[in-house]
């Protein structure tokens, strides 16, 4: 689809149509996948986002977090080598960190999401799988305070380092309103 | 007698002139090599994604604005496109080319940039006077169509703010030819002189596992064989009614990286030829918008490619006018993360061959 | 050697170009029309509705209302209207929102001087700044649905 060139095509389609009860094909299939490669528990939820053309996007068991983004990142019918972005959130009843994946070989792509709770909010670092990583865990440590285990250098990186609090938790008193 | 040598420890910046803005890199030193560095930021680390959560889906736009200010447009564009892609808008389809007529312009006014102040970072002192001269005529368009220079805030969810003003389309029709005449000339100027490639050349080379592992994108990416491109992978707007390359070189290093921001600007110019020509002669240029923003409860995430590789925007929202969390994914800021592994071994002279070549825009590492 | 030659010959071939540089500020600068400079402000047409203060992404607008003088008539007229111009951007939401105009865009934008407290202007001072109204306001645009 990416060297099509529709020049005459009427209709300004800006998005892709949305079929809306159609899954996406792989869901069931990278579920099991998923459930074989790593744990039977490893895999709390697995939906498309309708919001999001489908995106596949999967909740992972924390504690599998780490296996389960080298088997996504390895194995053959995965392949996801590229990570697009890393966001972390603050849910007011937990935390939240998501990884958006791509694959430059298949094509295809995967939202994987972790939740911790928000008193002793930690999470596996993924550093060691996908370098990109690095620096987005250690904004949103800076800034969320969530402590990724097997980090390599986890500093703040925004925010000077005798800062207290982390700015974009929900609870967050600003030092300053004016400011 | 051997000379006594020991490690220096040595400050880049934070107000050294080829950081474009406010960055450190704290290096160390051993003779003119470098053994360890390590990026130093946040100095003009402004919240913009905390100041988000208390603002409007609107008032968030200009506050793009000012993350990458020297392409405000796509950053513009990426916060309506994650919004209209939450919400299901339909764009009309006069606003959608004015959306890419301004994006592709912003592409090449930042490229002129880059181009410009690369060759004054690595000595080289004309090329920034022509891209100046050659950027303001852009700007000057800019300015005509939405009121401002630099920080536009032009976009709006929905569509754009203003209709292109009369004259203004023949104006951008008649500026293709003559920036291709200038790229000849740029060409001429710079791309044979022999201090200038052996200052590039093999300089700042990665391969394409290591800039895939980091997650480069844009230029960074290209250069090292990856034909990835968000506008033709993941086409979004109407890229798909144009017909462009995406320029790619092999070598993965610093010169690379500056032929294909060369190329960009006449794949640009390519897409504005159509984009002019295609346009159509009457329209709306807002949406159907409901009188109240509120964007239905969900999470979206988008990509599009920036003159830097790809500024993403990721946004939960709860159902409100605000968002509950807004998430820029900041290309310069990925991009940035490779710089130690680049610098390590190199000489004290290549860092700002390196440093300038990654095209970083301070605003928007810091966000 | 062969590649600084033809780079020296595009230098000079450019001695001979016409100068683009600008005599800025001996000669004054004309902006086109829709450009976003300093507010003017009328008070006559203004009916107090807040709109541009709560659009404002800066918070610098500061406005009270007071009852009409007038008895027969109902509604408020404007009482004090300041912009803190340390903050504003101009970023041209007050004027898109405004529905009657009270609030339109100049082209004037020397905004420098010595002191802060100068950059705080109040409902006369952007009275009086009148020249260069922009002539294409939101009245000419295509209504988005939020407004009135
Ligand atoms: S231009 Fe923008 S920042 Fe300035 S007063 Fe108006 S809304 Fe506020
Ligand atoms: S939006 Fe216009 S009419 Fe309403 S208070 Fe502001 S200036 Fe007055």
């Amino acid at each position: 689809m990416s060297d099509g060139i529709q020049k005459d095509q009427p209709t300004p389609n800006v998005e892709p149509v949305i079929e809306a009860p159609a899954e996406p094909v792989q869901l069931h299939v990278w579920h099991q996948l998923l459930v074989d490669r790593v744990s039977q528990d490893a895999v709390i939820s697995c939906v498309p986002n309708a919001k999001n053309n489908d995106l596949i996007t999967i909740i992972v068991n924390p504690e599998h977090f780490l296996s389960t983004a080298t088997v996504l990142k390895n194995d053959e019918q995965f392949q996801f080598d590229y990570c697009r972005n890393v966001s972390g959130s603050d849910l007011e009843t937990h935390m939240e960190v998501a990884y958006y994946l791509c694959s430059m070989t298949l094509n295809h792509e995967v939202c994987i999401k972790a939740t911790t709770n928000r008193e002793t909010p930690e999470v596996q670092s993924l550093t060691s799988v996908w370098e990109t990583a690095n620096w987005n865990e250690r904004e949103i440590f800076d800034l969320l305070g969530i402590n990724f285990t097997g980090h390599p250098d986890m500093r703040r990186i925004m925010m000077p380092d005798n800062w207290v609090g982390h700015p974009l938790r929900k609870d967050y008193v600003p030092l300053d309103p004016e400011v | 007698m051997a000379i006594r040598t020991e490690e220096l420890l040595l400050n880049v910046g934070p107000q050294h002139p080829s950081t474009h803005g406010v960055f450190r890199v704290v290096v160390h030193i051993d003779g003119e090599v470098i053994t360890s560095s390590d990026p130093v930021m946040g100095y003009l680390h402004r919240g913009t994604e905390k100041l988000a959560e208390n603002l409007t889906y609107t008032q968030i736009i200009p506050y793009t604005d000012r993350m990458d200010y020297v392409s405000a447009m796509t950053n513009n564009y990426v916060l309506c496109h994650a919004v209209e892609t939450l919400m299901g808008l339909e764009i009309p389809e006069r606003a959608e080319y004015l959306r890419v007529i301004v994006m592709e312009l912003q592409r090449i006014a930042s490229h002129l940039l880059w181009w410009g102040t690369y060759l004054l970072d690595i000595g080289a002192m004309s090329p920034f006077l022509f891209a100046f001269r050659d950027r303001e005529m852009i700007l000057d368009f800019f300015n005509e169509l939405c009121g401002a220079r630099l920080t536009y805030n032009y976009m709006r969810i929905g569509g754009v703010k203003w209709d292109a003003p009369e004259g203004w389309i023949e104006k951008i029709r008649n500026y293709v030819p003559y920036l291709r005449q200038q790229l000849i000339e740029y060409d001429a100027l710079v791309n044979g002189n022999e201090i200038f490639l052996a200052r590039l050349k093999g300089v700042g080379k990665y391969s394409a596992e290591d800039a895939i592992n980091y997650g480069l994108s844009g230029a960074c990416l290209r250069s090292t064989g990856v034909k990835w491109d968000l506008r033709k992978d993941r086409p979004y707007s109407i890229y798909n009614r144009f017909e462009f390359d995406v320029p790619v070189e092999t070598e993965g290093d610093c010169y690379a990286r500056y032929l294909i921001r060369f190329a960009e600007i006449s794949e640009s110019l390519k897409i504005l030829e159509q984009a002019v020509e295609q346009f159509p002669a009457e329209g709306e240029t807002m949406g159907k918008v409901p009188r109240v923003l509120r964007v239905p409860e969900g999470e979206v995430y988008v990509g599009i490619e920036s003159p830097r590789g790809e500024i993403g925007c990721h946004i939960i929202s709860k159902g409100k006018d605000k968002p509950y969390r807004l998430k820029f994914r900041r290309p310069s800021f990925v991009n940035l993360q490779i710089l130690p592994k680049l610098l390590e071994g190199e000489t004290m002279t290549n860092l700002v061959t390196i440093l300038g070549s990654i095209d970083i825009v301070v605003g928007e590492v810091d966000a | 050697m062969k590649g600084i030659l033809k780079g020296m010959g595009v230098t000079f071939k450019a001695m001979t170009d016409k100068k683009v540089t600008y005599a800025y500020p001996d000669v004054p600068i004309n902006m086109p029309d829709r450009f976003r400079g300093i507010q003017h402000f009328d008070p006559e047409k203004c009916i107090v509705c807040n709109q541009c203060a709560r659009i404002c992404p800066t918070d610098c607008i500061q406005l009270t209302g007071k009852a009409n003088p007038d008895p027969t008539k109902k509604g408020k007229v404007i009482d004090t209207y300041d912009i803190n111009f340390e903050l504003c951007i101009l970023c041209d939401l007050c004027t898109e929102v405004c529905p009657t105009e009270a609030i339109v865009m100049t082209n004037n934008f020397e905004l420098a001087s010595y002191s802060r407290d100068e950059l705080f202007k109040n409902l006369d001072w952007l009275n009086e700044n009148n020249q260069l109204i922009r002539q294409e306001n939101n009245s000419a645009m295509p209504k988005k649905g939020g407004e009135k």
